[in-house]
């Protein structure tokens, strides 16, 4: 099978169908490893964690470039494979293929599209029809849609930005000064730092190596909830109950967990353990739990809103924060929404969106971005950590309504290195195009 | 002129501020896209595009710009006048074409497609000068001279040409003459400069053309040909540059001319004779008989596209020549791709009317003939080929569902059961009692015939030894199964008493594929989900909970597809609090159950056990407990509404037992509020909303968040006509967003298409995916949906998920976690059906955005609702 898969991969990295036979034997492999897995797959540091690909087949290959091969780099891809771009089926059973190589190596979830229904509407039901002939292959592919996870989450990631995947080395051989921990860092596609953002008192003093926008860094502006510290040392409210002593001086290295999914929220999951008695295996249902974790958008309102998508709701950022403290998260990772900058963080860093299609639909213009999480290196790169059902803290505002009045305090969150990179250039991919028909009666 | 006819747009937030003011020209500019977007061009040249919620709202403006165009086009002509047009277009010219001047004419092409008379003027002249022809000779010679900014520019003017979207100069630019140096032309894209693409080669090669039977009419073979030229240009030439316009133009084209084709080869007999014929036994040419399989496969996929009558015409006329021969040649072909072509022309039939095919098989069946349903199950049990197996089932599905939608559109394979009955007199004639009875037979003569091998498996002696077949076969089964006892419980009884056949499901619980193992969980779970006496007793004799129980001890704790399958099912026992199979589970398993305790789950099925079975259980408990005396003929109709949607009842329960308050339930127990306590917190949500109707304290144009299906229809119109902020049940949750009930954006033509801005905007705020259009509340458009609905791709959808899509789609309930429900009811009767974009609304909705916010990436952040907000999300408050 090893050899197989291989060749497979080697074909399919040409840009090049596979055969059907091959493609069923793929996709039966890869459901076999699939339900294994649970809705949220537990995935450890370090991992480079991805957004929506969209069946941009040449910008895959631009995000391997750029991010580092597999197996060498980790993959966590939020969903979203298909669907769009004219590449769908070489995309995703490029990604497949790998994930039925090295299984522990990269991670794939689901994303909206990834269901019969979108699929028929925007482009990957025809991309089958048109390179097959017949649906069969969209039929096994929609198959493996229902076995793929809900969301991942990350562990054991460390509050320093990884080391550059240059550095082959282990140890990280740009430590900040003491007092200057970058708490995010944005490299463009050669891995020249573009901009960077410093942890606890610097934090407010985005120190730019070069002449980007700041805005891209700072988080969007919070309505009406004021930003918890970011630092131990600042002042604490005093109704934090003595429980959450272990907040206020949270090993260094130590972070909260990464949710990854591919929408957001659910007002229907207040812990994670939730998700999982979610039965996965269907068609992304139009509401309920599992449609709104691949649906819903964080946005600048407070609580729950509805979401013009028609699925899944809208959050602000309350809920989050509340979601984050419940569950021991330091930050949501998501994808699901067009960042013309590849990456945005939102709601004082709790939440992230992560794109990485450039040049979406082969003419929007917007960067893509990957995100690098570390891994910390100082417990084995693990954490004791909770679902919610142990050990958890109480929220210190009681009633979680009120934003605003109890402040919450979320673990520190992890380093964050983002590269960002553009379209593929175009001396690797030919002028973007379906494939014609390639005989016709009529 | 004081009382010029306006569109006013005011802010919902702020009355007094005015979001748009626009006069409405007399110009034909204005358009109403889908049901709810109507767009035009400002005289300033913005495009503007004003977004409603609801169509009804839409329609009332657009009735209005239409009756200000009909009196403005009534009156004498003031300003831009017709005329005035007309000179206009007179007046343009272009130089003729040389190299040294294709800057000048494409600069002028550009400038003319700015403005709606502009391009009607320049096609006008481009057609009546045949100017093309002109300009073609000058893509050789750029080429030969290698000059390739003139190839690029020659490039962007023919890109520029098929963009002005103008359907005389689409048809002209695919005609013989013409099309290769237009190709030609695209080859050399500017935006790729170092690529040359080799359209002329492709579309010049005429070995591509299959004539399977010589079509004598020269002008449907210019046709076909030009109809071939369109699609390429549509899928490979254009593919990164069609803007939203242009795509549905080249559509459009297409659409009609395959109309044009079809329709003149059905109504051409000798081809018709010629084209069956090449299925007589005689003829030996088995190349020939392939190729005119794929011939009719690609009609039967055009008549997809055509109106009912069209489609029927053609469809029967095919019948009527032999298509059943022809699908039985192609079903039996060593071929597993031709195998599959068959299928294909059979869905095609079953698509466009199941009736009419069960019609023909009935008929067979009576006439003491192989009725094509047992012809499909023998392949179905042979069938190597996974893809073909996979239709096979589809089609089998299909043709043995037993109580069919009518072909009226109005029909709907969900709810057909239940609408026959409705509609269906109390008493039947004998006649019709004859034919029910028969199909009954019928339905359970088949039945036996395809679940043979799954009533087999009594006999087999291990559950290890599957082999890959084997597994996709008793997965289809199941499947099927499935569906079956899902839509039509009532009368897949008798064969699943008689076959015995859930003790063979349970049976397969065993294997050691676990996707099998999961279908055939699917099945118990489903049967569970009936609520129907007769269900529970097979699904409890059936032995299943030993081995689902196995499973969950097995898997446990471990964190996996089948452990979260099997647990969502015993949340949902749990929930629902079914009784039989709690009572079941807490007589036969208790002991087992007890050692689960990796989660809450199990224990809590004991105390809820404990409480059915102590002497007096509390009130609350029997307006959940199932009421074992509701006949199982509701129960069927009912689970219809909301199969698929278990988790979220379950989940949804959680919601309202534990978001009011901080503590986690695991903490304290399940049992930490009583029923009693939500269902009283319900009544108090329901008597402030009430209140707040009364007195009218809410904003007359908000719109509550979530609608409150209510046991009170009246109630509910009531409070989505006053619009009551919705009574949060979690304090989180209760914050009122407001949608703005229509937006108008302006938009700029900053971009090079329409359709970018549709993409751009898709992931930034209001994205095309938006597939559903919800709280669409009206019951009257249910009907029309549910139409819509049936014609949708059901059987792609309903291929292997259990849940399946269309059915999900009419079944849908309203969304709405803070519904308002009374503890014990069980909401799921919700008489609405939500409209569903989903299955019915082929193309992404399109909505407006302002394309500066992209541009301005700055410092606008593309998700910043706010930055809309500023360029005017207004409202519009129809109605």
């Amino acid at each position: 099978m090893i050899n197989v898969c291989c060749r497979a991969i080697a074909q399919l990295r040409a840009c090049r169908p596979i055969p059907e036979p091959q493609v069923r034997e793929l996709c039966y492999k890869a459901r076999e490893i699939l339900i294994e897995e649970g809705n949220v797959v537990s995935v450890h540091a370090p991992v480079t964690i991805c957004g929506d690909i969209h069946g941009q087949f040449h910008d895959l290959m631009e995000l391997f470039r750029v991010g580092g091969d597999v197996p060498d780099t980790n993959y966590l891809f939020m969903g979203d494979f298909v669907d769009r771009g004219f590449y769908s089926l070489e995309s995703f059973l490029l990604l497949l293929c790998l994930k039925v190589r090295y299984p522990d190596r990269i991670t794939l979830i689901r994303g909206n599209h990834e269901s019969r229904q979108i699929t028929t509407v925007y482009g990957f039901y025809d991309e089958c029809i048109r390179k097959y002939g017949s649906a069969n292959v969209w039929r096994y592919c929609c198959e493996v849609f229902d076995y793929l996870a809900l969301g991942a989450l990350v562990l054991g990631a460390t509050t320093d930005v990884p080391p550059a995947a240059s550095d082959n080395e282990n140890t990280q051989s740009t430590l900040p000064p003491e007092d200057e921990e970058v708490e995010s860092e944005v490299l463009n596609a050669n891995g020249d730092i573009l901009s960077k953002t410093l942890r606890r008192r610097f934090a407010g003093l985005s120190m730019m190596s070069h002449h980007t926008n700041s805005s891209r860094i700072s988080p969007a502006p919070d309505v009406d909830v004021p930003s918890p510290p970011d630092h131990p040392a600042s002042s604490l409210p005093l109704q934090s109950s003595p429980s959450s002593q272990s907040l206020f001086t949270p090993p260094t290295s130590t972070t909260g967990a990464v949710l990854c999914v591919h929408g957001g929220l659910s007002p229907l999951i207040e812990t994670v353990d939730k998700i999982r008695l979610i039965d996965r295996k269907q068609e992304v249902p139009h509401e309920g739990a599992m449609c709104d974790l691949l649906w819903s958008d964080p946005d600048e309102i407070e609580g729950w809103g509805l979401s013009p998508r028609g699925a899944g709701f809208l959050f602000g950022a309350d809920i989050v924060r509340h979601f984050n403290h419940n569950n021991d998260l330091s930050l949501v990772a998501r994808a699901h929404q067009l960042v013309m900058e590849g990456y945005k963080e939102m709601f004082d860093k709790t939440i992230v969106t992560v794109w990485s299609a450039p040049n979406y639909c082969y003419r929007c213009g917007n960067v893509a971005a990957i995100l690098e999480l570390g891994e910390d290196g100082s417990n084995g790169g693990c954490i004791a950590r909770a679902n919610g059902d142990q050990g958890r803290r109480e929220p210190v505002g009681t009633d979680g309504s009120e934003g605003g009045s109890g402040v919450l305090w979320n673990l520190a969150s992890p380093g964050r290195r983002y590269r960002v990179f553009e379209a593929a250039p175009q001396g690797t991919r030919g002028m973007p195009a379906k494939k014609p028909v390639g005989e016709y009666f009529l | 002129m004081q009382d010029e006819p306006r569109i006013y747009v005011e802010s919902e937030d702020q009355p007094e501020r005015m979001l748009l003011e626009t006069r409405i020209v007399k110009d034909d500019g204005y358009q109403k896209q889908q049901d709810t977007l109507i767009v035009w061009t400002e005289g300033s040249g913005t495009d503007m595009a004003l977004s409603f919620q609801e169509a009804e709202g839409c329609a009332v403006i657009w009735y209005f710009v239409q009756q200000v165009q009909q009196q403005l086009l009534s009156l004498p002509d003031d300003g831009l006048s017709d005329d005035a047009l007309d000179n206009i277009s007179t007046s343009f010219t272009l130089n003729p074409p040389e190299l040294s001047n294709l800057d000048e004419i494409e600069a002028n092409i550009r400038q003319a497609s700015l403005t709606q008379g502009g391009r009607e003027a320049m096609a006008k002249f481009l057609i009546r000068e045949e100017y093309l022809l002109k300009l073609i000779p000058l893509v050789e010679m750029a080429e030969d001279l290698e000059s390739l900014p003139d190839l690029h520019r020659l490039c962007n003017i023919m890109k520029a040409l098929i963009l002005m979207n103008d359907n005389t100069i689409i048809e002209h630019l695919v005609t013989d003459e013409i099309i290769i140096g237009v190709v030609g032309a695209l080859e050399y894209d500017p935006d790729f400069p170092t690529h040359k693409a080799n359209h002329r080669q492709y579309l010049s090669d005429e070995s591509r053309y299959k004539e399977v039977v010589e079509i004598k009419d020269q002008n449907i073979k210019r046709k076909i040909r030009q109809t071939w030229r369109l699609q390429y240009l549509k899928d490979v030439v254009l593919a990164r540059i069609l803007d939203d316009p242009t795509f549905g133009v080249l559509n459009s084209l297409i659409f009609f001319n395959q109309v044009d084709i079809v329709q003149h080869l059905q109504n051409n007999t000798p081809f018709l004779k010629e084209l069956f014929a090449i299925f007589g036994a005689d003829n030996k040419d088995t190349k020939r008989k392939e190729q005119a399989v794929h011939f009719l496969q690609q009609c039967a996929a055009i008549a997809k596209t055509l109106q009912m009558q069209a489609r029927a015409n053609l469809l029967n006329n095919f019948i009527a020549h032999g298509l059943f021969a022809v699908i039985a040649f192609a079903v039996k072909h060593p071929s597993a791709s031709m195998r599959t072509t068959g299928i294909d022309i059979l869905v095609a039939l079953l698509d466009h009317d199941p009736n009419m095919m069960r019609g023909y098989m009935l008929n067979a069946v009576h006439e003491k003939k192989i009725p094509l349903t047992d012809t499909l199950i023998d392949l179905l049990h042979a069938e190597t080929d996974l893809g073909v197996k996979n239709q096979l089932a589809d089609a089998i599905k299909i043709l043995l569902d037993p109580l069919p939608p009518s072909s009226d559109p109005m029909g709907n394979r969900q709810n057909s059961e239940f609408m026959t009955k409705l509609s269906r007199p109390p008493h039947m004639t004998q006649a019709q009692q004859q034919n029910e009875q028969f199909a009954q037979d019928n339905f359970d003569r088949s039945c036996r015939k395809l679940f043979a091998p799954l009533k087999e498996l009594e006999s087999r002696d291990s559950m290890q030894n599957f082999s890959y077949q084997e597994v996709s076969l008793f997965s289809y089964l199941v499947e099927i199964l499935t569906f079956f006892i899902r839509q039509h419980s009532i009368r897949s009884r008798p064969f699943i008493l008689s076959e015995n056949l859930a003790p063979r499901v349970a049976q397969l619980l065993l294997v050691s594929q676990k996707p099998l193992k999961l279908t055939a969980l699917k099945f118990f779970r489903t049967a569970i989900t009936l609520q129907d006496q007769f269900y529970a007793a097979q699904v409890i004799k059936s032995g299943a909970f030993d081995a689902i129980l196995g499973i969950v001890i097995d898997t446990m704790p471990r964190d996996n597809l089948l452990n979260s399958a099997c647990l969502e099912l015993f949340e949902f026992i749990r929930k629902e609090t079914i009784k039989p199979i709690i009572i079941h589970l807490g007589e036969t398993y208790r002991q087992k159950l007890q050692e689960i305790t990796y989660v809450d789950t199990f224990e809590s099925l004991l105390m809820r056990y404990e409480q059915l079975t102590s002497e007096h259980p509390a009130p609350e408990h029997t307006l959940f407990s199932q009421d074992d005396a509701t006949p199982p003929m509701t129960r069927s109709n009912v689970s219809g509404r909301w199969q698929g949607l278990p988790e979220m009842d379950a989940n949804e329960e959680d919601y309202f037992n534990t978001s009011d308050d901080d503590e986690d339930d695991q903490d304290e127990g399940p049992e930490r509020e009583s029923r009693k306590d939500v269902s009283e917190r319900m009544q108090w949500h329901r008597r402030r909303i009430k209140a707040e109707i009364m007195n009218g304290g809410a904003s007359p144009l908000s719109k509550p968040l979530v609608d409150y299906p209510d046991d009170d229809e009246d109630e509910v119109m009531d409070i989505k006509a006053a619009s009551t902020p919705q009574t949060p049940l979690t304090p989180d949750s209760g914050r009122e967003t407001s949608p703005p009930e229509a937006r108008t954006v302006a938009e700029r033509k900053l971009q090079p298409s329409p359709d970018i801005k549709s993409a751009v905007q898709s992931d930034l705020q209001q994205p095309p995916e938006r597939v559903t259009e919800k709280r669409r509340r009206q019951e009257d458009d249910d009907d029309d949906e549910l139409g819509k609905l049936s014609s949708g791709p059901k059987r792609r959808n309903s291929v292997s998920s259990t849940s399946s899509l269309a059915s999900q789609a009419s079944l849908r309930r309203k969304k709405g976690f803070l519904r308002s429900k009374q503890a014990g009811e069980h909401t799921l009767v919700s008489s609405h059906v939500d409209t569903e974009n989903h299955v019915e609304g082929r193309k992404p909705r399109k909505i407006a955005i302002s394309l500066s916010n992209i541009t301005n990436k700055d410092d606008n952040p593309p998700t910043d609702q706010k930055v809309l907000n500023k360029h005017a999300v207004a409202t519009e408050e129809e109605g």
